[in-house]
């Protein structure tokens, strides 16, 4: 009988292996669900680039709006110093808008602004009040200088400000005191000696002005230009190599030229910003004092020393205060 | 009993020495099945494999419960506490090297110590999320990162060194690298994180599923011990057969441990999801925006005062941090009830106040041409300080931190306790289940043959 008993006993021990053996391969299959070989990332090379920046950007060659004669302001005739002061927002204090981040024409060193625009400013202070100290600095961004005269947050404003037809519309200029234009800064190897030779194989950076990358454009319409918010972008780009040259305005190139002496300004202006101090709108008297504190610096070699202290070195030129006009 | 063999040679016309023995054995079953002496093997064939099946599904599913909780408590070693470490590393790294650019060369710039602190915790978790990643996505975000921040540190180093000289450029070196932080890593720091918390999320829903698949052999087990006692009372005409009332018990603790096991557990696992992981990401996500915050106001600094998008930055920073639906309100919310905590929150908020207030105040000297004031107001080391405030923010939202992810511990820890020799303890009952049915089958056959 005993053999009888065999084939039941043994296909019930069978169903019993293969039930365990399942439920074992399971909880293996379950410890060793491990994710496949995978193949290494595709990764680019990482280059930091600065927010904003535009390797395509919109040229407009449009020749700048002379229809005004922007550059003839008012004659300083006999405007005396308690005129110019009538106006002021505080008569014991002349506040100016200055820019603190525009290294050699108003940076701020430690404590003290240094700069051409801040030279020029402290001789109209002494002119305006007789005191170089009775002045507040007022730090402000470009974009801010309009507002702030409107606003009467300052008095004037000294702060790279080209004049232009449309700013007259809001604002009172000076006559012009230092006329700068785009230049190129590049690295002393790199063999360019101005815009003209630049090769469509090369970049060239500048501020997201669509007027700078037009003037550009009509010197070397092969060049590639390259845009970024904010032009101080622009050196780290060209020291990093994503650039080949920086062409913004030469008193901003100068400020950049001393801080690496591997880089240098080369060729010849190829556009005209003509920087001139900004008043609120209807505040002629202090503008016809100021031309005439202006004159003052051109003749007394002021002006001079100021251009030769901050921009001559670094610019690699000499320069003399341009002539200036008068509307009246 | 001589039936058996004819009909498989009947059905086997042409046979081949290996492959008979099969069906043969096969057939010999079907037949004895018969007889009630077969037709106990066979129901205990059954029995077996019912009680087996339970016994098998029960405890991989406590085991799989297990390994997911431990995979949600042990402390090193996984990509989502990788991945926050990273995150917050790499603010803080940024926001210190704002602040250190600022301080650079004068006695408080023990900050640099922190931001080389940030980066070595941030190359860690980096490294430790490389080990960890299971995606061909996430391969490429740990990737991406890693490639990024020696760029990062190299930019840093650049404009320490220009700062050093006193050269302008340095200011753009550390708004570049702040850039890249801002725009490339940290998002990618926070897709990594959001991964891995989707995976784990995964996980805990797997956690706190009830083991139904266990749970439906084991009724169908016990459905079985119950016909099977009342067909051989019938057949036998005796009451009880001890070994299947002995399986019957046993099976029914086994019912009864599985079911209270995956309650209480879902359970924990639930609480230390609501009590403590959606708090501690809440709260990391207020430090992160607050180091954000910080890194920016360094930047404005940085930039003169001259950097509208890095104020306007620092305003939405804030605007998240402390606005109305903002994440302080959002913990207050998630603390309800709990005063200890929501008496950090507040602590929280007033020192997210008192700074806002004090930037306020920094941006306008530095507008107004006071900029060392400025300066000081933002970095220096006198209760008057930025500093100070944000130290005190960052302090209380530590503090509330630690407390949540003990609370986390704990509740996972409960949850792991519920499963204490709950497989182990299952394994056995469904073991002496079946050999208690054995038993009790075995010696109604052997009666048979007695």
């Amino acid at each position: 009988m005993n053999h009888r008993r065999n084939p039941t006993r043994t296909a019930t021990r069978g169903l019993r292996l293969a039930l365990v053996t399942a439920a074992a391969a399971g909880l293996l299959l379950g410890a060793c669900s491990r994710p496949a070989n995978m193949e290494p990332p595709h990764v680019d090379v990482p280059t930091p680039l600065p927010s904003g920046i535009d390797f395509t950007p919109e040229a407009s060659p449009a020749a700048p709006d002379n229809s005004c004669n922007p550059l003839a302001s008012y004659n300083p005739g006999s405007v005396t110093a308690e005129q110019a002061r009538a106006n002021l927002n505080d008569p014991g204090q002349i506040s100016i808008g200055v820019s603190q981040s525009t290294n050699l024409m108003g940076y701020l060193e430690g404590d003290t602004l240094v700069g051409f625009d801040i030279d020029i400013a402290t001789a109209m202070v002494q002119a305006v009040m007789g005191d170089a100290t009775k002045v507040k600095w007022v730090p402000m961004t470009s974009g801010e200088r309009e507002q702030a005269l409107a606003d009467g947050r300052v008095d004037m404003v000294v702060r790279t400000m080209s004049i232009t037809c449309e700013r007259w519309e809001n604002v009172e200029f000076s006559t012009e005191y230092y006329r700068a234009g785009q230049r190129l800064l590049v690295t002393k190897d790199s063999g360019i000696e101005g815009l003209a030779q630049m090769t469509k194989d090369q970049s060239v950076c500048t501020g997201a002005s669509s007027t700078s990358v037009g003037n550009i454009a009509a010197v070397n319409a092969e060049v590639q230009p390259v845009t970024v918010p904010d032009f101080n972008d622009c050196l780290v780009l060209l020291q990093q190599g994503t650039v080949d040259a920086i062409a913004i305005d030469d008193t901003i190139l100068a400020g950049m030229a001393v801080q690496d002496p591997t880089l240098q300004i080369v060729g010849d202006t190829f556009s005209q910003e003509s920087y001139g101090i900004a008043f609120a709108k209807g505040d002629t008297d202090l503008a016809r004092f100021v031309n005439g504190a202006l004159e003052g610096v051109r003749a007394n070699g002021a002006w001079q020393t100021a251009y030769d202290k901050w921009l001559k070195g670094p610019l690699g030129t000499d320069a003399a205060p341009v002539t200036v006009d008068y509307r009246d | 009993m001589s039936v058996q063999s004819p009909p498989a040679q009947a059905q086997a016309p042409a046979p081949v020495a290996a492959p008979v023995s099969g069906p043969r054995r096969f057939d010999r079953t079907l037949a004895s099945l018969r007889y009630t002496p077969g037709q106990l093997r066979g129901l205990l064939a059954v029995l077996a494999a019912l009680i087996l099946g339970a016994g098998v599904t029960g405890m991989t599913a406590i085991l799989a419960k297990s390994a997911v909780i431990e995979e949600t408590t042990s402390q090193s070693g996984r990509l989502s506490v990788a991945a926050l470490q990273l995150y917050q590393a790499l603010s803080q790294a940024d926001a210190t090297a704002a602040s250190s650019y600022l301080t650079a060369g004068t006695p408080s710039d023990d900050v640099n110590l922190t931001y080389r602190e940030a980066l070595r915790d941030a190359t860690v978790a980096l490294a430790t999320a490389a080990g960890e990643v299971k995606t061909a996505a996430d391969t490429a975000l740990v990737a991406e990162l890693n490639t990024q921040l020696p760029v990062y540190t190299g930019l840093v180093e650049t404009a320490k060194t220009f700062n050093r000289l006193g050269e302008p450029v340095g200011a753009t070196y550390q708004e570049q690298a702040s850039t890249l932080m801002r725009d490339e890593m940290l998002p990618r720091a926070n897709d990594l994180q959001d991964n891995a918390l989707g995976q784990l999320s995964e996980s805990r829903e797997d956690a706190e599923a009830f083991p139904w698949a266990a749970a439906v052999l084991v009724v169908l087990a016990l459905a079985a011990l119950v016909w099977t006692q009342m067909w051989l009372s019938r057949k036998t005409n005796r009451t009880f057969n001890l070994g299947l009332v002995g399986a019957t018990v046993l099976l029914v603790g086994f019912a009864g441990w599985l079911a209270t096991a995956s309650l209480a557990s879902a359970n924990h696992t639930d609480r230390s999801h609501e009590d403590g992981a959606r708090p501690l990401a809440l709260l990391a996500q207020a430090e992160m925006t607050a180091q954000q915050a910080r890194a920016e106001e360094s930047l404005i600094l940085i930039a003169r005062a001259e950097d509208q998008q890095a104020l306007e930055r620092y305003d939405e920073n804030i605007e998240e941090l402390t606005g109305s639906g903002g994440l302080l309100e959002q913990l207050e919310d998630a603390f309800a009830g709990d005063a200890d905590q929501t008496d950090l929150i507040h602590d929280a908020q007033d020192a997210a106040d008192t700074w806002s207030t004090g930037h306020d105040e920094a941006v306008k000297l530095a507008r107004e041409g006071e900029f060392q004031a400025a300066v000081t107001l933002v970095t220096g080391s006198d209760e008057q300080s930025m500093t100070a405030s944000f130290d005190a923010l960052n302090d209380a939202l530590t503090a509330a931190t630690r407390t949540s992810a003990d609370g986390f511990v704990e509740a996972t820890g409960d949850a792991q306790r519920s499963l204490y020799g709950a497989a182990a303890g299952l394994a056995i009952l469904a073991l002496a289940a079946l050999i208690s049915a054995a038993v009790g089958i075995q010696m109604r056959v052997a009666e048979y043959y007695a």
